[in-house]
């Protein structure tokens, strides 16, 4: 075992609907010069790059082998890593491993999406393809006017009986949801790095953007954007050398159920809102991180969160706070930057959602909050340890990272 | 590093067309293997997901197989590239002391495809190569046969005498897809060209292949099996995109692998001191100049080599015992396929085709058009 | 940073591919429907009972084949009420629909629910709507109604 290091992150320029005047890897390779201004590193010092995104949302497969140059690996081991929503985070990992395995010491996690380039609703129709084919030939009307299977559109369709089964569970309400979604994008605003900014939002106006289907409102919806993000890891001794602030990584895990509601071939067995993958994540992580009681040890929290009432859902899914107690929490403003318990200072992925970088983004802003250099988003208490979520596929993988400020008794 | 993780338990299907679901096969090989071993699911620790959602047609291709594999609500992974490098990724995570046992599951079903050849298009940059659609799997890979014959000097019957070994041994191979009768050089030079020089037997076929190999950390290795294989070193690296820009005739890249995964191997000296090598040659050229490049034969012999059977089952350099990858390959399992074959000599279970000295191996993986990206692993007994 | 840019088309078509496609379930459950019954599997180890019925049980890990019939009366788990369409079209009048959990049985399945949207709440009970003269395809099973 060895600890393992943040001590560079680098974003590129903005994050945006569309950018026009980049490629592909030249956005990616904005990215990774901001984490080499960040670190005061250069290609000569990268051990090993891992790369990261959904390449079936732009139809480039394997974007690596085209990007060799711009994320400066002629000649380096490249890892590919892909799992949907949670791409951003597992390739974290795998950055984490390549080091802690002893076998490189300095490694680059590159990840990226650029939406503006594809059609996100084809990307998210292709996983399930097959299924979906084979219950039209039985006769599923996808349109949902009748019979089995109607489940509105798109992801939006199925998180609706995820925010439903959670909402019956824990007594709140789409208010709460509304509330959620204005806090973000008031968090957004002090964010240079995120999509969808609104200084001025309420729960009120919110609550004023079309409903697309209960109780899924337009403006609790993640946008999708153009973005990248890159992020450098070392080994202990050579962080030293490297940066004065280092964001430390205390324990990682990963776990994977079952596709929740797309699993029309082979029966749903899951109530999507139950994310036990996400509690087997988090239970791991506090194990190998020695966290014995996170709601006093863990001072910062980024939720990956696509669809807002998911913050509080997630928050009270790794044990940050009880079932019911999330939407009281936020009604008391122990959510906010100025709040007890801070969670995504950031704004989230409802306010920013580039995917490939989605899941990385909240480990980046855990780190930056840990070492003092999230600027006007910084929350006022200080942050000693940081807990990063990542959720992805249909609902059934979960990641979770947790970083803190100073290396780890190994 | 040598000897810390070891390869413990293997099982695969490789065929023309496997004329199954990618879940029936992912649970058939996986249950299989656990049956065999006389363990279940919750033995493996992590699971390493390995499959392309472009080849596959689906976005986020191992959603379904989670389950049917194994790792319902268990720690899961998935790395898109060759298998080599999903086992690679497994290796790293018992290196680090935190998992005893990692499952690679890895699958690619192309039997039932149009063109295998085309899919590489995909992975061409959409905003010059591919509007100028010159370049496919196949065009690629005759410019770089083109390449290396012109600068080795090396006769287009070179081609000819690869393809006819590999393909006489994929068909001694029960374990192969491309299973052909009588082949020898004058059947595979009267198959029709593709793109000059490379003709149909000269390339990969379409394939169906199914591959979950288990890894074990020392401790754990003992108590799963008598003969682990164990990795004693790996490497990777990557050349430019540009296709124009690269010396085709060589392999920088497979070199520089080699040279990693030997350096951790405690390896000065290819040539003599590994056994035999299964190497992902796609197209028959590519196998000496991969070779070459990784210094199993020296620069500028291949061809003699060929001739005089050096790299056949009874010469001093066997490469590709199983019959390689004219006999049965796809993106992503690819590598494992080799990887199989190479634990199964060393284990002394490959039948028909077992060499006579099989302790030490090379193993080589590939991505991108022509090998762009190289992946090498050493196993020994 | 590049001063001109251009945009370029691309495509990417998935009509090139042969899914196959676990049929045995589906068969089972559309079979089902004929007699305007609900038939799933059950697993023989942990007792699991899923609709439409796969070939393997997700916790046990082993083939399961045991055909079982569900009753086709059960509870709402969870719901929405649909406005808009996948595109952010408007939808002429609102869509409630459900996911369900039928007595006996452990899979949730989802559907269309003829009911007031006031009405619809986790925890109603309701039951299937078959069609008068079910054929053996998805829309044998019209909707869910009230008990």
């Amino acid at each position: 075992m060895r600890n393992v290091g943040i001590v560079g992150v680098g974003y590129c320029p903005q994050f945006v609907s569309k950018r026009k005047d980049v490629s592909i890897p030249e956005m990616i390779s904005e990215a990774v010069d901001a984490a080499f201004a960040d670190s005061g590193l250069g290609p000569q010092d990268i051990d090993a790059i891992v790369f990261g995104n959904m390449h079936t949302f732009e139809g480039v497969n394997l974007p690596h082998l085209w990007s060799v140059e711009h994320i400066r690996a002629l000649g380096k081991p490249v890892m590919r890593i892909a799992t949907g929503g949670t791409t951003g985070m597992t390739a974290f990992h795998a950055g984490y491993y390549h080091i802690a395995s002893g076998l490189h010491d300095v490694v680059m996690v590159v990840t990226f999406e650029k939406h503006s380039e594809g059609d996100a609703q084809v990307g998210l129709l292709g996983i399930i393809t097959p299924e979906a084919v084979a219950m039209m030939m039985a006769g599923i009307d996808l349109t949902g006017e009748g019979g089995m299977g109607a489940q509105g559109g798109g992801s939006a369709g199925a998180i609706t009986y995820q925010a439903v089964s959670w909402m019956h569970k824990s007594g709140a309400t789409i208010d709460h949801i509304d509330a959620i979604a204005a806090m973000e994008r008031r968090n957004a605003a002090k964010n240079p790095y995120a999509h969808l900014k609104d200084p001025e939002a309420t729960a009120e106006k919110i609550a004023k953007t079309p409903m697309i289907s209960y109780p899924v409102r337009y403006g609790h919806v993640c946008p999708t954007t153009d973005g990248a993000t890159v992020c450098i890891l070392a080994s202990e001794e050579k962080a030293a050398k490297i940066a004065d602030k280092v964001a430390w990584v205390w324990g990682v895990a990963s776990c994977a159920s079952d596709p929740t509601t797309g699993n029309l071939i082979e029966g749903l067995i899951t109530d999507p809102a139950e994310q036990m993958q996400c509690v087997i994540a988090a239970r791991e992580a506090y194990k190998r991180a020695g966290i014995e009681d996170p709601k006093r040890e863990i001072d910062y929290v980024e939720i990956y969160n696509g669809f807002a009432h998911q913050t509080l859902m997630y928050l009270e899914l790794v044990g940050m706070c009880e079932v019911g107690e999330a939407h009281k929490l936020l009604e008391q403003g122990e959510l906010e930057i100025t709040g007890r318990l801070p969670v995504n200072a950031s704004g989230g992925v409802v306010s920013t959602n580039a995917i490939g970088t989605s899941a990385l983004n909240r480990v980046t802003e855990c780190a930056l909050q840990i070492m003092g250099k999230a600027g006007e988003r910084q929350v006022e208490k200080e942050v000693h340890k940081a807990l990063a979520h990542g959720w992805g596929g249909l609902m059934q993988y979960a990641s979770i990272t947790i970083l803190a400020d100073k290396p780890k008794k190994l | 590093m040598a000897g810390k993780v070891a390869v413990v338990g293997l099982k695969f299907a490789c065929a023309p067309d496997l004329k199954t679901t990618r879940e029936r096969l992912v649970f058939e090989l996986t249950r299989g293997l656990f049956d065999e071993l006389g363990i279940d699911r919750h033995e493996v620790d992590t699971f390493i997901m390995c499959s392309n959602d472009f080849i596959d047609g689906r976005t986020i291709s191992t959603v379904f197989l989670d389950a049917p594999s194994g790792a319902y609500l268990k720690d899961e992974t998935k790395v898109e590239m060759d298998g080599l490098n999903a086992l690679i990724y497994g290796w790293m995570r018992i290196l680090s002391g935190q998992y005893d046992t990692a499952l690679v599951v890895s699958l690619g079903l192309t039997g039932s495809q149009a063109s295998p050849y085309l899919n590489i298009q995909y992975s061409l940059s959409p905003t010059y190569e591919r509007q100028v659609g010159l370049l496919n799997e196949l065009a690629g890979a005759a410019l770089q046969a083109r390449s290396y014959l012109s600068r080795s000097g090396y006769s287009e019957e070179l081609l000819d005498l690869v393809a006819a070994k590999d393909l006489q041994l994929a068909a001694k191979n029960p374990r192969q897809g491309r299973r052909l009768e009588a082949v020898d050089v004058d059947k595979v030079r009267s198959s029709d060209y593709y793109y000059e020089p490379l003709r149909e037997l000269h390339c990969y076929p379409r394939t169906d292949v199914g591959c979950v190999v288990l890894l074990a950390s020392e401790k754990k290795a003992a108590e799963l099996t008598e003969k682990p294989v164990w990795i004693l070193g790996a490497g990777n690296s990557i050349e430019t995109y540009f296709y124009g820009e690269r010396d085709l005739s060589r392999s920088p890249s497979a070199a520089e692998a080699t040279r990693r995964a030997c350096s951790l191997a405690g390896i000065s000296d290819p040539s003599k001191e590994i056994d035999f090598a299964e190497v992902s040659a796609l197209f028959a050229h590519q196998e000496p100049l991969l070779a070459e490049s990784m210094s199993l034969i020296p620069e500028g012999e291949a061809e003699k080599a060929y001739r005089d059977g050096i790299t056949g089952p009874g010469g001093s350099m066997p490469i590709n015992p199983s019959g390689g990858s004219l006999g049965g390959h796809t993106v992503c399992a690819g590598g494992l396929l080799r990887l199989c074959e190479a634990v199964l000599q060393i284990r002394g279970e490959a039948g028909p085709v077992q060499l006579e000295k099989a302790g030490t191996a090379l193993v080589h993986g590939q991505d991108g058009l022509c090998a762009q990206q190289n992946a090498v692993l050493i196993l020994g007994a | 940073m590049m001063e001109e840019t251009r945009v370029v088309q691309g495509a990417w078509e998935l009509s090139t591919f042969h899914f196959n496609i676990e049929a045995r379930g589906i068969n089972l459950m559309l079979e089902g429907f004929k007699e305007k019954k609900l038939k799933g599997i059950r697993c023989h180890q942990c007792g699991m009972v899923y609709l439409p019925g796969p070939f393997y049980c997700r916790k046990c890990h082993v083939k399961i084949d045991e055909p079982v019939e569900i009753s086709d009366h059960g509870t709402v788990r969870t719901y929405t009420v649909q406005y808009a369409d996948i595109r952010g079209n408007p939808m002429p009048e609102p869509r409630v629909s459900a996911m369900v959990q039928f007595d006996g049985c452990d899979s949730w399945v989802m559907g269309v629910v003829k009911c007031d949207p006031k009405d619809i709440h986790v925890g109603m009970r309701v039951k299937v709507k078959w069609k008068d003269q079910p054929i053996g395809n998805m829309q044998d099973m019209e909707a869910f109604v009230p008990e």
